[in-house]
């Protein structure tokens, strides 16, 4: 084992050996300066492999011969060997990534740099208080050094206001350092805990003084303008440096001497932490400039770790993985983030949408962006998992509320930047610097995470839970998009066919319903994709990432698995919908109210693990005294994925803008995860026995008018994708409605609209998607005459109006004949009454589709528009054939519902008799006969039609006069144009954008207050030096209660 | 007095340097008036430093014929404190060398020494 005493031998030898190479040999310097950090990582790497080995190993290392404290003691446990690892990990790869720059600067550079490397190793490893100073100095000079040698103006001026912010600190760590040797009569750490001190106040005063100076070095919000300046201007390189590396030992000298401290100051960190995380990304709401809004999310995920650092007092399990998991994670996504930022070059957000010329950085990008936000399957996502549940058993759940609000907040900024990544169009041509020696790093860092992601799922209770299979899927799929769309089509259909084989014969019950409509729903949706030319470069393992996520769902056990799928579900969706045409907006409201969603799950998780005292989905079941806010906040987050009324401004354009064979998929399926969300909530809440009465019934109201405005929302859209995701949002409140009726007919209403909506959605969306694909227009009055051209698409958008409509003798009748029932037996007839008459409003709208793009006049220009492509047929009329059987004997499908229900709600089931009769308290029907019936008189009628119609003239198209004015805008005489103008004088006030105008206003002025806050950065050196001074005022005040 | 005691004096002393050179930090706009008041607040610190390892009427922790060698850490001030401060100095002179350095290069870009002048970067 090399004694880690090398890593300062080899960081000071070479530094001082590289002085007498002559300068024309700079790549010998480099290179030997590159050796040196790999050497470097070797030893710290040794050392931990050791300990894996569970090697007993001396973890003490003393200078000069002595034991402390008459030398300095360095350690290389365990930790130390872990976060040397990474500090040297990062070293030497920024150290490849800035080889040119250093190289262009000369030797000095290299040698201040491995100083620097050295400086950071040395800060982890001794723990001696004066070393420790020592070598802080140390840190900021090499920094201060290197970015003195770059000539940029604005990297000089950042670099003297660090120099003065960080020996400001130093200082301050001196005085403190100077006391408790006065005290303490040591500089030696661990004896200085082992003795406990004079309780004296003054002692007491020089432990805050060490602490808040490492706080200090950690830039905590508000006193770090400096170090914000400093993230902006220096090279990339070295801002990966200091946010991976600097942070990372200051961080971890933070935790050393922590114990010195009183258990009440551990509260110091927490706030100042979370206040950090919270203004930090707040702040970064409004900033343009790329690296500099890294910093502010740098600084918000150090302030993060700071806060969970003074958790540790409330937290049960090893905090330390969990500080290792968030800390990992940030250090390498930020680090890689930083260099992708020099690839890129660019200083604007805005302007990134060059980095989609090469899908690789922006494969990149997107792997750092996630890592961030704490998605599966990244070491964050199990970090904070156990977090919020450790918290939550502790009962803190304001500091929960925190955590979950400022991750929003930069999901909120970094989904923008990555929407501009993806969607933004770009005028000016910018050359990204794409060199080996700069993307290496940056890829190792992406692929580290995803392995390490891997790892951590084994360090937390439950990971094991995790089905990695599939994803190891998606990872082949992302590996083959060089290949041809249509391979990757057939690859990704057998992959989910052998994902639902594995998986649906295991289901029963309710899962099995949902198992079917991912599953088997995703398989039919995949189909169309055939039509496809060329690669279709990120679509099938995004897709993929949906089905799988959703997949998931079905198969967890335990609520870590459960989120785990819903994330990547959502993951997955948002790459789905941010593909469509002008989808940019919509996809990051997506997102947003997505990631608001789940983080509302994410604390209803908590407090069930606080009840149950276990990770297992029937978990749920048991909330402990919270029950009645913890429902309620599982019932929010999953309405995000219904959008139901307030929270569904995100789907219209979402839906609408995505692509032909997308819209089917996130409306028809994606919609359900969101209904069997609600259904395991109201399951928890105990079925029909359930205690929670009243969340149900303003569930009830919510539905119902969700299902009026979505419907009259609906038929008021000009744009027939619209039109149909209004109807979307419409039939998801009958669906909710009917669930929270929490009766036996209420659910078998709700699962049968489940059903029959995956079916019928999915052929609507299909068919209009195709005539989309043909006509490249949304706008029904460009429409019109396609049921010649188009009449196989024509008969099953005809047949899923029909079943959509409720019309005998389709499917959709037999739920409205169930949904009345239910509603009777209830007793809700007030909200009855509306739901009724939102489904006469339906009308409106499914005539007005039939009508404006299949009947009506043929346009010139759609004269020689042929029939859709049958990759999309297919899959409509196998659903069609399924509507059709599941209409002719509803029994095959109501009746094991039923009896799936019945366990459930054993109250007021329907009972069927031989015939296929199905009787309720108040009624009976029976779905054969009804089909019977009207296709009896169908075909009378339709033969009498036939007869008369032969006397009939025909009509050419255009045997009709004109009035004679030429209208200026020709859609106006349309009649699909405004086609119920008169419905929407009277009505559209209810569908007038209140919703949509109250989050716009949220949003400003949440930017606005970052906007406000961010004005203390004056830019004035002089100024952040004096927030230091105030910082350590104030926070001593707040941590004495005054002087 | 107990407060006019030596150690006390140099310990006052020390904290008023400290006080002077942050003022000096924060309110001078010249660069090198604020690289004078961070060496005034370095100086204050080594100060504060020497003071806490004074032993009254103790000597330099030297081991040569003025101390008899069993009773030395009764006779001779804390020997630590001094051997920190060296350091402490030697690092103070290094930060001071930069921070210089770093003036001359901003002077030459931009031909100001007043620090209201390098606002560029903020929000």
């Amino acid at each position: 084992m090399v004694t880690p005493i090398f890593i300062i031998a080899i960081g000071l030898g070479l530094a001082f050996a590289l002085g007498f190479i002559p300068k024309k040999h700079i790549n010998l310097t480099g290179m030997l300066s590159i050796l040196g950090l790999i050497f470097m990582t070797f030893i710290s790497g040794q050392w931990l492999f050791g300990y894996l080995g569970n090697n007993d190993l001396s973890q003490y290392i003393f200078t000069a011969g002595a034991k402390a404290p008459f030398s300095i003691a360095l350690r290389m446990g365990e930790s130390e060997a872990m976060i040397t690892l990474l500090i040297n990990i990062v070293g030497a790869l920024s150290a490849i990534y800035l080889y040119d720059k250093l190289k262009q600067i000369g030797r000095n550079a290299f040698i201040i740099y491995l100083v620097l490397i050295m400086a950071l190793n040395v800060i982890v490893m001794t723990r001696d208080l004066f070393n420790l100073f020592v070598f802080l100095e140390i840190t900021s000079i090499a920094t201060a050094g290197l970015m003195l040698l770059d000539s940029n103006l604005k990297t000089l001026s950042a670099g003297f206001k660090y120099l003065l912010a960080t020996s400001l600190i130093a200082g301050i760590f001196l005085i403190g350092t100077i006391f408790i040797y006065y005290f303490g009569d040591s500089l030696f750490i661990d004896e200085l805990t082992a003795i406990s001190m004079v309780p004296l106040k003054a002692v007491s005063i020089a432990v805050f003084l060490l602490m808040i100076s490492i706080i200090l070095e950690l830039k905590p919000f508000p006193a770090n303008g400096w170090g914000l300046d400093v993230y902006q201007t220096a090279n990339p390189g070295i801002s990966s440096v200091i946010s991976g590396g600097t942070a990372t030992a200051m961080l971890f000298a933070l935790y050393k001497i922590m114990p010195l401290s009183s258990i009440q100051t551990y509260d110091i960190l927490i706030w100042v932490g979370l206040i950090t995380f919270l203004g930090s990304n707040l702040m970064g709401l409004k900033q343009s400039n790329a690296r500099r809004l890294l910093g502010y999310s740098s600084i918000g995920q150090i302030g993060l770790l700071v806060s969970i650092i003074g958790m540790k007092p409330y937290i049960q399990f090893d905090i330390q993985i969990i500080l290792l998991a968030i800390l990992v994670t940030h250090l390498m996504a930020k680090a890689g983030f930083f260099w992708l930022a020099g690839i890129v070059g660019n200083f604007n957000i805005s302007k990134w949408g060059v980095i989609r010329k090469h899908p690789e950085l922006l494969f990149l990008m997107g792997t750092f962006i996630f890592a961030l936000i704490g998605f599966p399957p990244f070491p964050s996502f199990f970090g904070k998992w156990e977090l919020i549940m450790e918290l939550s058993s502790a009962g803190h759940f304001l500091w929960i509320g925190l955590i979950l609000l400022g991750s929003l907040i930069e999901a909120v900024y970094l989904f923008r930047w990555l929407g501009y990544a993806i969607k933004q169009e770009n005028q000016t041509e910018i050359s990204l610097d794409i060199r080996p020696h700069k993307t290496l790093p940056t890829i190792i860092f992406a692929v580290f995470l995803y392995g390490v992601g891997y790892l951590a799922s084994f360090w937390f209770p439950m990971g094991d839970s995790i089905n990695w299979l599939p994803l190891a899927f998606i990872a082949i799929l992302f590996a083959l998009d060089f290949l041809p769309a249509w391979v990757k089509n057939i690859l990704s259909i057998a992959g989910l066919a052998y994902y639902a084989y594995q998986i649906i014969p295991e289901q029963e019950g309710l899962y099995l319903i949902f198992a079917f409509i991912f599953l088997i729903g995703g398989i039919l949706t995949l189909i169309p994709g055939f039509t496809n030319k060329g690669k279709r470069i990120g679509f099938y393992p995004v897709t993929m990432m949906m089905f799988v996520g959703m997949g998931m769902l079905i198969e967890a056990q335990s609520m870590l698995a459960f989120f785990f799928g819903w994330e990547l579900m959502t993951a997955g969706s948002y790459f789905l919908i941010i593909r469509g045409h002008r989808s940019m907006p919509h996809a990051l409201s997506y997102m947003l109210f997505s990631l608001g969603g789940a983080y509302l799950i994410f604390a209803a998780f908590g407090i069930a693990f606080a009840g149950s005292g276990n990770f297992l989905m029937n978990g749920l079941s048991n909330m402990g005294g919270l029950g009645g806010i913890a429902y309620t906040l599982l019932a929010i987050g999953f309405m995000t994925k219904t959008a139901s009324l307030g929270l569904h401004i995100w789907l219209p354009g979402a839906h609408a803008e995505a692509e032909s064979d997308v819209s089917p998929m996130v409306s028809a399926i994606l919609l359900k995860a969101g209904v069997l969300g609600l259904i395991i909530t109201f399951m928890a809440m105990g079925g029909a026995e359930s205690e929670y009465v009243s969340l149900p019934y303003v569930l009830g109201w919510l539905g119902a008018l969700t299902a009026l405005i979505g419907n009259l929302a609906a038929s008021f859209q000009e744009d027939a994708k619209r039109l149909l995701a209004y109807s979307s949002i419409g039939q998801l409140g009958y669906i909710l409605f009917a669930l929270a009726m929490m009766t036996h007919l209420g659910w078998l209403t709700g699962l049968g609209y489940s059903l029959s909506h995956f079916a019928y959605k999915a052929i609507l969306f299909m068919g209009i998607g195709a005539v989309v694909l043909r006509l490249k227009t949304h706008k029904m009055y460009e429409m019109g005459g396609m049921i010649k051209k188009m009449p196989f698409t024509f008969i099953a958008v005809l047949m899923g109006i029909i079943t959509l409509a409720g019309i005998p003798p389709l499917i959709g009748f037999a739920g409205k004949w169930l949904f009345y029932n239910a509603i009777i037996e209830k007793g809700w007839y007030f909200q009855g009454t509306i739901i009724f008459f939102a489904g006469i409003i339906a009308f409106l709208y499914c005539f007005r589709i039939l009508y404006a793009v299949f009947l009506g006049q043929l346009k010139d220009k759609h004269r020689k528009v042929k029939e859709a492509p049958i990759w999309y047929l297919i899959p409509q009329y196998l659903l069609l054939l399924s509507i059709m059987i599941f209409s002719a004997q509803p029994e095959w499908v109501f009746q094991p519902l039923g009896d799936i229900l019945a366990p459930i709600f054993p109250e007021g089931q329907l009972v069927w008799n031989e015939g296929g009769t199905a009787f309720s308290d108040i009624g009976y029907w029976n779905g054969s006969w009804v089909m019977y019936i009207i296709g009896i008189m169908f075909v009378m009628i339709f033969a009498w039609l036939f007869v008369q119609n032969r006397k009939a003239k025909k009509v050419k198209q255009f045997n009709i006069v004109y009035a004679g004015e030429k209208p200026e805008r020709p859609e106006t005489t349309h009649m699909a144009y405004n086609m119920y103008a008169g419905y929407n004088k009277a009505l559209g006030f209810i569908t007038a954008s209140g919703i949509t105008t109250f989050w716009n206003w949220v949003s400003e002025h949440v930017s606005a207050l970052g906007n406000s806050l961010r004005k203390i950065y004056s830019g004035n050196g002089q100024t952040y030096v004096f927030h230091i001074i105030l910082f350590v005022i104030i926070v001593y005040l707040f941590s004495n209660g005054g002087f | 007095m107990e407060i006019f005691q030596l150690e006390y004096i140099t310990l006052v002393t020390g904290g008023l340097l400290v006080l002077i050179g942050l003022w000096g930090i924060i309110s001078q706009k010249n660069l090198i008036r604020m690289v004078i008041g961070f060496s005034l607040f370095d100086t204050g610190l080594h100060v504060i430093m020497i003071s806490i390892g004074y032993i009254k009427n103790g000597t330099a922790p030297i081991l040569d014929n003025a101390v008899d060698k069993l009773k030395a850490a009764e006779q001779v001030v804390d020997p630590m404190p001094q051997a920190l401060v060296l350091t402490a100095i030697v690092i103070g002179l290094g930060v001071t060398a930069l921070m210089l350095a770093y003036v001359v290069r901003l002077h030459k870009a931009k031909g100001s020494l007043n620090i209201t002048n390098f606002k560029d970067l903020k929000w």
